[in-house]
């Protein structure tokens, strides 16, 4: 086999060898995107979401329609075990026969200042009453359902939202039935999604994506001064340069290792999305496979640039792990970039992930790009280009002798 | 340059601003032979090697090898030597024969592996990763590295420098065998045993310069007819020592070790005796023995080898 | 270098993370485009609008204009109203934001019909905000997580990465043959650590308490607890780490991987309650969960029972004392090779 081919070889078996490796590159960008996909691709679906909820009722059963008991069978209904034994939405809290009902009350509104409970209804006394007169006049209605819940507290936002709509269907429902409203003549709305593939774009075929670019980003990163700087340090490369190999020849099988690495990535993180998480992007088209190779190559110059800048290993270390977070999410690659200090901004514009990633969601038809194509590869081009100027310049290839 | 000639070096010259580490030598290395450069730490040995070796320019000066005259170590002539760093590391996660597969990767006709396993005595620890060798076998890897591609010539910096005796007999062996196959290598030590274990000619370095160079028995021969007589005592007052002057040639105390030079054996025997009866001191672990290269550096320079 | 990160890890975690999340659910702060091309029923559409939240409404007057103001992110989603059916438009690619709006957009739509009609919703809901804190954000809940994080890593790394990287160099070695008993030499240490991160957190609160105009209610002496508890806690935790693991250099790894792990799945970034169940469990079972929470408390966001409070600190700083002689006889142990 030849030199460069060799040193390939190496470059890729020391590193799937080394734990420490596997972890960062392999097992982290794993957990993060079953992590992700299992949280975010499943806000608002049946099962997978759910909610501690108080639920007291204050009314006394009686009357024409006890609308009270209306609303509460309405929650019992969403806190049994959906089918497949699916967990339900909520976890009622209500008090039995012979609790106080002040004290209740009491008790769950501090269970919901403990973050024990995302949501408390508490349906007040004559509340039947108050609908049927609501009803009956025409005229909103002069009781009100209490929702207490926690402002800063997403999932307590979120819980009191579903409470709402939940209400609001209730309240379709009596006036159905209390003839002062026709669904037959309700005007439908319509869902339309721009950009992408027009149609709603799965969770995970936005986050795969942008988990294979943070596993390349990564590799990259610390993968790459890491390899270089360790081996310079514990003098591995000093016993290369005795013999006839040359320094060229020398990078080229480390990239071409490289490269290689950033496809185990891919393939492990691809075979995951599409087969156990249910992804639907293809990468088999031209435009996406270059601006992955593009991506590999851009964070392996990045990776070199961050060697020469160091003088040690551990120095080498600190800068990455100083870099990896600003330019990891202040890319657009998991959060959204919109309505950032003009400070941050600029570290948005001037970061290559955030170009790359715009590109590669556009190529695989998730989202429309507002970066423009010459942009998308120019501006990583350019870090390339800076970054092999700058460490071929100042990367030493052995520690003082 | 003379067929039997395989390297020669003219006039060798590289500087640090005031500091010569190597300050013009020159020197003949004859083909199928063990050429030592001896000399203490800082003396330019390695800096001479490195720079024979392609990893550091001289200043000045030029390089005669496998008959073409060079200023420095080119690609091709990196095919044909060997070189065993006096420090240098392995990827820890390969293993033996992954680190020798990729060597012979380097050259264009490389040896094949097993062989060379063989040949350094590392067959069995074939599969083993770096990280688990000790230091013995580390520099036996190291040293089948440096001969994969079957080298002419080979360059052994500081060898046999921490490793236990019975390590440091087994690299001796090897490279006597290496000279019976015919092949050149170039040594440099600071131990004077292993100087007159295996070399053919010495060079002794000091400071930059070459100040002897010779076989070790022509060097040690330059002292004459002499013998060296070596003991111990305790302590003892300045002018009981200053008598041994009457004993031999010349005499010189270290911390307890005593040893005097002398053309007249059995007179210096009886003095040293006389010497000893009158100062109530005992002459232990008393010696005799020829003299070694030690004794010519000492002579020459007035510091020992090792420090 | 690893005070330099203690300091500047949290730091620019917030940096970051403030400016990112502090929108994120956050509907109120929404802008929707809007484009009626018909009259009709338009009192009914803008009073549901208008019971719909406190967005910033932008009008427009052409439906191309409309779509690309949506893509161009310039409003985060947008309704059509031609008269007889009401569109709905969002960024496809806005895949985290989108449940939010679309939520709100079932809801106009539901109030719209029901008021087209004449119909009042009979069951009137009045929210109440029970939080600790007037202006909460989610980051005023997340700047605790984090502080959490960085006071657990640096109690962590002070045994798995400080002590065992001593170990490794046998700096330790020649330490533990002066005078100074074991056990001191670890107080000292630990002290020291302790004062560093002490004050890496209050320069991180400060920062965000300046940048992000958070407002917290901090009962010192329970901050204070939670931070020294905490750290020492996490000191055991890295003791029974250095004691497993064979190198004392895997022990830095393992403790550092394990903090990452858990930065995810303690309910830092996002609610518990997100989680599928299995999840939930896990989450329960660490410790930065129940730190975060303390140190909420002592800062005022949420509400806990004194008991939970002095429980879990207890409990962190009951597992120190237990550990510490065990790390004493770790310093002066012989390394295994």
């Amino acid at each position: 086999m030849t030199d460069v081919l060799r040193i390939a070889l190496t470059h890729f078996t020391t590193a799937i060898r080394e734990r420490v490796t596997l972890f960062w590159f392999l097992v982290f960008p794993v957990f993060l995107l079953v992590l992700l996909a299992l949280i975010f691709g499943n806000i608002g679906d049946e099962g997978e979401i759910h909610f501690e909820i108080g639920l007291i009722n204050r009314d006394a059963p009686g009357g024409a329609v006890d609308f009270a008991a209306i609303v509460e069978e309405t929650f019992e209904r969403l806190a049994e075990l959906g089918e497949d034994d699916t967990e339900p939405l909520f976890t009622l809290h209500r008090p039995d026969a012979e609790d106080d009902l002040d004290t209740f009350v009491e008790d769950e509104l501090s269970a919901l200042r403990r973050g024990r409970r995302a949501a408390v209804l508490v349906i007040p006394s004559g509340f039947g009453a108050t609908v049927l007169d609501a009803i009956v006049s025409g005229d909103a209605p002069s009781s009100e359902l209490s929702v207490y819940m926690t402002d800063s507290n997403v999932a307590s936002q979120m819980a009191s939202e579903i409470v709402a709509q939940i209400l609001a269907e209730v309240d379709r429902e009596i006036l159905v039935r209390g003839g002062r409203y026709d669904p037959a003549i309700a005007i439908a709305s319509e869902e339309i999604w721009l950009g992408g593939t027009g149609d709603e774009t799965p969770y995970i075929d936005f986050v795969l994506p942008g988990i294979i670019l943070m596993g390349f980003f990564v590799n990259g990163l610390f993968g790459v001064p890491g390899a270089i700087l360790f081996n310079r340090d514990r003098k591995v490369l000093r016993r290369y340069w005795v013999t006839p190999l040359s320094v060229p020849r020398y990078l080229a099988g480390f990239s071409i290792g490289h490269l290689a690495l950033c496809a185990l990535q891919f393939a492990l993180l691809y075979v995951l999305g599409r087969y156990a998480l249910g992804a639907g992007v293809s990468f088999a088209t031209l435009p996406a496979a270059l601006l992955l190779v593009l991506s590999a190559a851009t964070f392996l110059a990045f990776g070199f640039l961050i060697a020469s800048l160091a003088r040690t290993a551990n120095a080498g270390m600190a800068v990455a792990n100083i870099l990896n977070m600003p330019m990891m999410f202040l890319s657009g690659l998991f959060f959204p970039i919109a309505g950032l200090p003009l400070v941050l901004r600029l570290i948005v514009y001037a970061n290559p992930v955030s170009y790359l990633a715009q590109g590669l969601r556009s190529t695989l038809g998730v989202e429309a790009s507002v970066f423009s194509l010459p942009l998308i590869v120019g501006v990583p081009l350019g870090w390339i280009v800076l970054s092999t100027v700058i460490a071929s310049t100042r990367l030493k290839w052995d520690v003082e002798r | 340059m003379t067929d039997d000639v395989l390297l020669r070096v003219f006039d060798l010259v590289k500087h640090y601003g005031d500091v010569h580490a190597v300050d013009g030598i020159s020197f003949d290395v004859p083909a199928a032979s063990v050429f030592t450069l001896l000399g203490p730490n800082g003396a330019g040995k390695t800096t001479t090697l490195e720079i024979l070796e392609g990893i550091r320019e001289p200043d000045s000066g030029e390089i005669g090898i496998f008959g073409v005259r060079v200023h420095r170590i080119t690609r091709p002539i990196k095919q044909r030597i060997g070189v065993l760093l006096q420090d240098g590391g392995f990827e820890p996660y390969l293993k033996v024969r992954e680190i020798l597969h990729l060597f012979a990767s380097f050259f264009e006709h490389p040896l094949h592996v097993n062989d060379v396993l063989q040949r350094v005595a590392l067959a069995d620890k074939a599969g083993a990763f770096v990280r688990t060798l000790s230091g013995g076998q580390l520099q036996r890897l190291a040293l089948g590295a440096a001969l994969i591609n079957d080298p002419e010539l080979v360059f052994l910096d500081e060898p046999t420098t921490g490793l236990d005796p019975q390590a440091r007999r087994n690299m001796w062996s090897i490279v006597t065998d290496l000279r019976e196959r015919g092949k050149t290598i170039i040594l440099t030590t600071h131990y004077m045993e292993e100087a007159e274990a295996l070399s053919d000619s010495v060079c002794i370095m000091d400071h930059g310069t070459i100040i002897a160079e010779g076989t070790p028995r022509e060097l040690t021969h330059a002292f004459g007819e002499e013998t060296m007589v070596e003991f111990r005592i305790r302590e003892l007052a300045e002018q009981g020592l200053a008598e041994l002057a009457d004993c031999g040639k010349e005499y010189r105390v270290d911390g307890g070790a005593v040893t005097v030079e002398t053309e007249d054996l059995p007179a210096t025997m009886e003095s040293l005796f006389a010497w000893s009866r009158r100062q109530d001191v005992p002459l232990d672990s008393l010696i005799v023995r020829q003299p070694n290269l030690e004794d010519v550096f000492l002579s020459l320079t007035g510091r020992r080898l090792r420090e | 270098m690893a005070i330099l990160f203690t300091f500047l890890f949290p730091l620019v975690f917030i940096l970051v993370f403030g400016f990112l999340m502090g929108d994120i659910g956050d509907v109120s702060r929404a802008t929707m485009g809007l484009f009626a091309s018909s009259d009709l029923d338009r009192e009914a559409l803008d009073a549901a609008i208008a019971a719909a939240g406190t967005m910033q409404i932008v009008s427009f007057s052409d439906r191309t204009e409309i779509e690309e103001a949506v893509t161009a992110r310039e409003v985060d989603f947008a309704l059509i109203w031609d008269g007889a059916r009401i569109d709905f438009l969002y960024d496809a690619a806005r895949v985290q934001e989108n449940a939010a709006y679309a939520q709100v957009a079932s809801g106009i739509v539901t109030d719209f019909n029901l008021r087209r009609q004449g119909a009042e919703p009979p069951i009137r809901i009045d929210r109440i905000d029970v939080g600790e804190t007037s202006s909460a954000s989610w980051f005023s809940l997340v700047l605790p997580g984090i502080l959490a994080f960085s006071v657990l890593s640096a109690g962590l790394n002070a045994v798995s990465g400080h002590l065992t990287a001593m170990k490794e160099r046998n700096v330790l070695d020649r330490l533990v043959v002066t005078p100074m008993r074991p056990v001191l030499l670890l107080i000292a240490i630990a002290l020291l650590r302790l004062a560093i991160v002490f004050i890496s957190t209050l320069i991180t609160l400060f920062v965000g308490i300046l940048l992000f105009g958070l407002r917290y209610d901090v009962d010192w002496l329970r901050y204070t607890v939670c931070v020294l508890c905490g750290a020492f806690g996490m000191m055991g935790f890295g003791t029974i780490i250095a004691l497993l693991v064979r190198r004392p250099s895997s022990a830095s790894n393992i403790a550092h991987a394990g903090s990452m792990l858990m930065l995810f799945l303690a309910g830092v970034y996002f609610p518990i309650e997100f989680m599928p169940a299995f999840l939930r469990g896990l989450s329960e079972a660490m410790p930065l969960t129940h730190m975060a929470n303390a140190l909420r408390y002592a800062m005022g966001v949420i509400d806990m029972s004194e008991v939970e409070f002095w429980a879990i600190n207890a409990s962190l700083v009951g597992l120190a004392l237990l550990l510490f002689p065990v790390l004493a006889r770790y310093v002066v142990r012989p390394l295994r090779r």
